[in-house]
């Protein structure tokens, strides 16, 4: 089996709406796809006929070889699923959370009990372990509901935005459990709006807008074709510029550009950043303010969409 | 890094829907008011009714109660069905569903939970409030063997109705549309029966639908027992239209089911 998530021109339409128009993705075992867009690009949808929550109009998706729609049961046996919506019961307490799901799986009661216990100790939440999951912080939601995801071990793990609205810390501390779960051979599929994130954790991104997949590869062939990483920086005098950019380009060959009163230099990663500054600093450059600079998913989609079918072929894997 | 542990067993649809229903009564728990909130419907309209209008339509409230308390009771827990509704509606608006419809668990055991969580409920208000009717003088010729008849009867009949309002639930867009559906199904279906009025006492064209109207034949059940008699063809009414509608609704509740979550 060549992908464990492996999808083919699916079509799904609400109405007018097409919300998938010929999707194709593929993940390969214990791998994390990452699936990158914004609002309504079809992320969810997606997430939903993966999951056997959706039917698709046409196409076809697979979870481990299996058809999402003619195996469901089998699908369900051996994936796991966090919805955008934390699936999770506000009137129980997060250990009954996760004593239901190991009970519906076909555990007894003293094994979904120690199931319960691992889990709550594994993601921080023995703290609050027996007060009513309504009262937790977004982030105790977020890690509830992927522990819950989890509780029979999942071989396929689905995330739909797994840390919108979480705070930096917990979404580093959410980071740090998809990555755990991969080390154990789970395939991931996550969907997000940040390029920051599908870089952390993906081994391949797919830049998904109007149900169509605009983009894919891996996240540096992606960076790259965006432009990657920038470093700004602004000399203290403005008569510096030329001068600045001159000790810029010939420390990387990489082509720097004067926007205003910056001078923007594209880098590969952090590393040649340190190196250019350190040409800068030597000359005896002074400088005003310098920043390294993520390209944001507009200025993705800004470059993927605004290029046309030649960028998008230089970006295919 | 913990060990993960797994198991290899399954447990049937039944077994299932015991869990749903212990998680359906599990929040009782951390919101104990609730346990109040089950009672409050049938409750008032037992009091309610029986104090300040039963004087005016049998002389005294205590003929009245005599004669309807039973079925005001069983009236007030009838309308108490739309819970059913409600809870479904809210399992899925929270995203509760989308995950256990995810996971190799039985349609019927989700629904199934909540319809056997909502009879508890229904058996914890029919105690209290058949016991408040009790300390206000109520008293059956059919002694405790009739009245445990009428209790199983009515507890028969809200099982097989809250599969309609599982249907309602699932099909409804909002939970005031379901509200509306207590108010413009299950009133007017109370109203016509033999619940609180004689067939006799009702205009002409609505006494041959209060004669064929389940209520009726689950308030005439009741009474035949709770007067000690032996039970006959109202029973068998009561009991064919429980079967009716649970085959009815028990189909089109596991379909809309399907419509709502996977389509």
């Amino acid at each position: 089996m060549k992908y464990a998530i492996e999808v083919r021109g699916l079509v799904k339409s609400f109405g007018e709406v097409r919300a998938l128009d010929g999707a194709d993705l593929g993940a390969a075992p214990g791998t994390v796809l990452g699936l990158l867009g914004p609002n309504g690009a079809g992320k969810t949808t997606a997430v939903r006929v993966l999951s056997t929550l959706s039917v698709p109009d046409a196409g076809t998706a697979r979870v481990l070889g299996l058809d999402v729609v003619r195996d469901a049961a089998k699908v369900r046996e051996r994936l796991g699923l966090t919805g955008q919506y934390a699936g999770i019961d506000t009137g129980l307490s997060g250990a009954q959370n996760l004593v239901l799901i190991a009970r519906l799986l076909g555990a007894s009661r003293s094994q979904a009990k120690t199931r319960a216990h691992e889990l709550i100790e594994r993601f921080d939440l023995a703290h609050a372990a027996d007060r009513a999951a309504g009262g937790y912080s977004g982030g105790m939601r977020r890690r509830l509901d992927l522990a819950a995801s989890i509780v029979r071990r999942p071989d396929v793990l689905v995330l739909d935005e797994p840390t919108t609205g979480l705070d930096p810390n917990s979404r580093t501390g959410l980071w740090e459990v998809v990555r755990e779960l991969v080390a154990e051979g789970t395939t991931v599929l996550l969907t997000t709006q940040y390029l920051e994130e599908a870089d952390q954790l993906a081994d391949s991104i797919a830049v998904i807008d109007s149900g169509r997949v605009i983009a894919s590869g891996t996240p540096s062939q992606l960076k790259q074709a965006v432009g990657g990483l920038v470093l700004r920086m602004r000399p203290a005098v403005p008569e510096a510029l030329g001068r600045l950019a001159e000790l810029a380009n010939w420390s990387v060959g990489a082509a720097p550009r004067i926007e205003g009163d910056e001078v923007a230099v594209p880098v590969a990663h952090p590393g040649e950043a340190t190196a250019v500054m350190a040409r800068v600093v030597q000359a005896g450059t002074d400088l005003a303010a310098f920043g390294l600079h993520e390209p944001t998913l507009d200025e993705v989609f800004l470059t993927l969409t605004g290029h046309g079918a030649e960028q998008k072929e230089e970006v295919a894997a | 890094m913990t060990t993960t542990t797994t198991w290899t067993t399954t447990r049937g649809p039944l077994a299932q829907a015991a869990s749903m229903t212990a998680r359906s009564l599990a929040s009782i728990r951390h919101q104990p008011a609730q346990l109040v909130d089950y009672l409050m419907i049938p409750m008032m309209i037992l009091l309610s009714i029986t104090f300040f209008m039963g004087g005016q339509m049998m002389g005294s409230w205590q003929a009245f109660l005599d004669y309807a308390g039973p079925t005001l009771i069983a009236m007030g827990l009838f309308f108490a069905i739309v819970s059913t509704g409600l809870g479904l509606f809210a399992d899925i608006k929270t995203g509760v569903f989308d995950r256990l419809t995810a996971m190799p668990v039985s349609r019927f055991a989700l629904l199934a939970g909540r319809v056997a969580a909502d009879m508890i409920k229904h058996l914890w208000a029919l105690l209290i409030v058949g016991g408040v009717a009790f300390a206000i003088g109520y008293r059956a010729d059919g002694g405790v063997l009739g009245v445990a008849g009428a209790a199983a009867a009515v507890l028969l009949f809200l099982f097989a109705s809250s599969w309609s309002m599982a249907l309602v639930g699932l099909t409804a867009k909002s939970e005031e549309q379901i509200q509306t559906w207590m108010v413009s199904l299950l009133m007017p279906l109370a109203y016509t029966s033999t619940m609180f009025v004689e067939i006799e006492t009702l205009p002409e064209p609505v006494q041959w639908w209060a004669r064929v109207n389940p209520l009726t034949a689950l308030a005439d059940t009741m009474r035949v027992l709770l007067a000690g008699e032996t039970p006959g063809g109202e029973a068998l009414a009561l009991l064919g239209w429980c079967a009716a509608i649970l085959a009815v609704f028990v189909p089109l509740s596991l379909r809309a089911y399907r419509r709502k979550l996977t389509s």
